[in-house]
């Protein structure tokens, strides 16, 4: 179990790493951004293997960790906290329920004159659309919580000389 | 008191680095705050409306009457978290040194000239983390190596498109039928074929537009953020259309 938890937040890590260089983060964010990657989505692994709670509130779950700690490690390195969490978020992005929407829309529209199959095939598709766009605004909210609950702190991450502030 | 002159160097100056922020995948009340500290640092008073595409700014003088307003619409830019990280240290650093409107501008000019990461590098980043979030989903080997060579060639001709300036709806569409065609090769030599072709294309999902289209929403800036999900959204429809062509050509094959 603790190999397989492991092994998930490498594979995170090296996605989180890769996805974050599309948008070209400072350098110093990355090794930062490879751990929140790791942390969020072995989380998530482990909350739905062992607890086996449902996609969308492990995904929620995991977001916050990723928001709370990118508050955290952005104060430390003075990068605002979307900078640190959007690419950490990315590998929790629920890749497979997408493509099975996809997959179910196409073949309902293929099989329009069998009934049964173009059933199965409607069933497929509103599923896996409300998987993924339910688990999608979970991850939205989950990270982006932090900055309404403590705006003022979120706020000033990339403030360096606090002690000369002159208000 | 400030001159005519100088107050229209200070609004030239804040409207260009507001719509670089807001053109580089920054969320709108992070622009207005950074914005407003740079105006503070100077003496100014800074007003400011987001639009989707363009802003209106008014910088006033605080010990005069004069106003100057510019309206500058925001630049397509790619998007850039370190002029996001850089940019807000930039205007905190202005409001607590109160820097010079020169000094500012060297520093933002300074941000603005950084080398970006060799295109080489990425490419080869993007293939690792795709091919990473395959095995996430459970692809075997073969699948991985198929998925890292679909990104790769993907992801190259999604730049190469978008450095011919050709339109964004048609560079993600063809960048993911590339990248799906690739994958389908999976089909022939491994049992999690359709794993490959899932994640073949998850490295054009939008997420900096999704992500902060609801922060700008959750903050009141619906319209910004509205139009950010709406683009968002019509991208990944791209996705699906360009995906869709190796699926109806393998559907035999495929689940």
């Amino acid at each position: 179990m603790i190999v397989a938890i492991l092994t998930d937040g490498l594979f995170a890590a090296v996605a989180g790493i890769g996805f974050g260089a599309i948008s070209y983060p400072p350098r110093r964010a990355f090794p930062y951004i490879a751990v929140l990657a790791a942390i969020g989505h072995a989380l998530r692994f482990y909350l739905m293997t062992a607890w086996h709670v449902d996609i969308a509130i492990a995904s929620f779950c995991a977001s916050l960790t990723i928001g709370i700690f990118a508050l955290l490690f952005g104060r430390r390195i003075y990068c605002p906290m979307t900078v640190l969490y959007i690419p950490a978020l990315l590998p929790m992005i629920p890749g497979m329920y997408a493509y099975k929407s996809v997959y179910g829309l196409l073949m309902f529209m293929q099989n329009l004159d069998a009934a049964v199959m173009s059933n199965l095939y409607l069933q497929t598709f509103l599923t896996n659309t409300l998987i993924t766009v339910s688990t999608l605004f979970m991850l939205a909210i989950g990270a982006t919580l932090p900055i309404f609950i403590i705006p003022k702190t979120t706020y000033s991450l990339t403030r360096k000389h606090k002690d000369k502030s002159n208000s | 008191m400030k001159s005519k002159n100088e107050l229209k160097e200070i609004a030239d100056f804040i409207a260009d680095y507001a719509t670089c922020l807001l053109g580089s995948g920054v969320h709108t009340s992070r622009v207005i705050r950074n914005s407003d500290r740079i105006g503070k640092a100077l003496g100014v008073t800074m007003k400011m409306t987001s639009f989707p595409k363009t802003i209106i700014l008014s910088v006033y003088d605080t010990d005069s009457d004069n106003v100057q307003t510019e309206v500058v619409s925001i630049p397509p830019l790619p998007i850039n978290f370190e002029y996001n990280s850089e940019l807000s240290g930039l205007s905190w650093d202005a409001y607590d040194g109160l820097l010079t409107l020169d000094e500012i501008r060297r520093r933002y000019h300074a941000v603005r000239a950084r080398r970006v990461m060799p295109p080489a590098l990425i490419v080869l980043l993007v293939g690792l983390a795709n091919a990473a979030f395959c095995r996430l989903f459970g692809g075997d080997w073969g699948a991985v190596g198929v998925v890292f060579a679909a990104t790769a060639a993907g992801f190259s001709v999604r730049r190469y498109m978008q450095r011919l300036k050709v339109n964004h709806f048609i560079v993600f569409s063809v960048s993911a039928l590339t990248s799906s065609m690739i994958a389908s090769a999976a089909l022939w030599f491994d049992g999690t074929a359709e794993i490959a072709l899932a994640t073949s294309v998850l490295y054009l999902i939008p997420g900096v537009p999704l992500i902060n289209g609801v922060i700008d929403i959750m903050e009141g800036h619906s319209l910004t953020g509205v139009s950010r999900l709406i683009q968002a959204v019509l991208l990944i429809i791209c996705i699906a259309v360009g995906m869709s062509l190796p699926l109806l050509l393998f559907k035999s094959s495929v689940l």
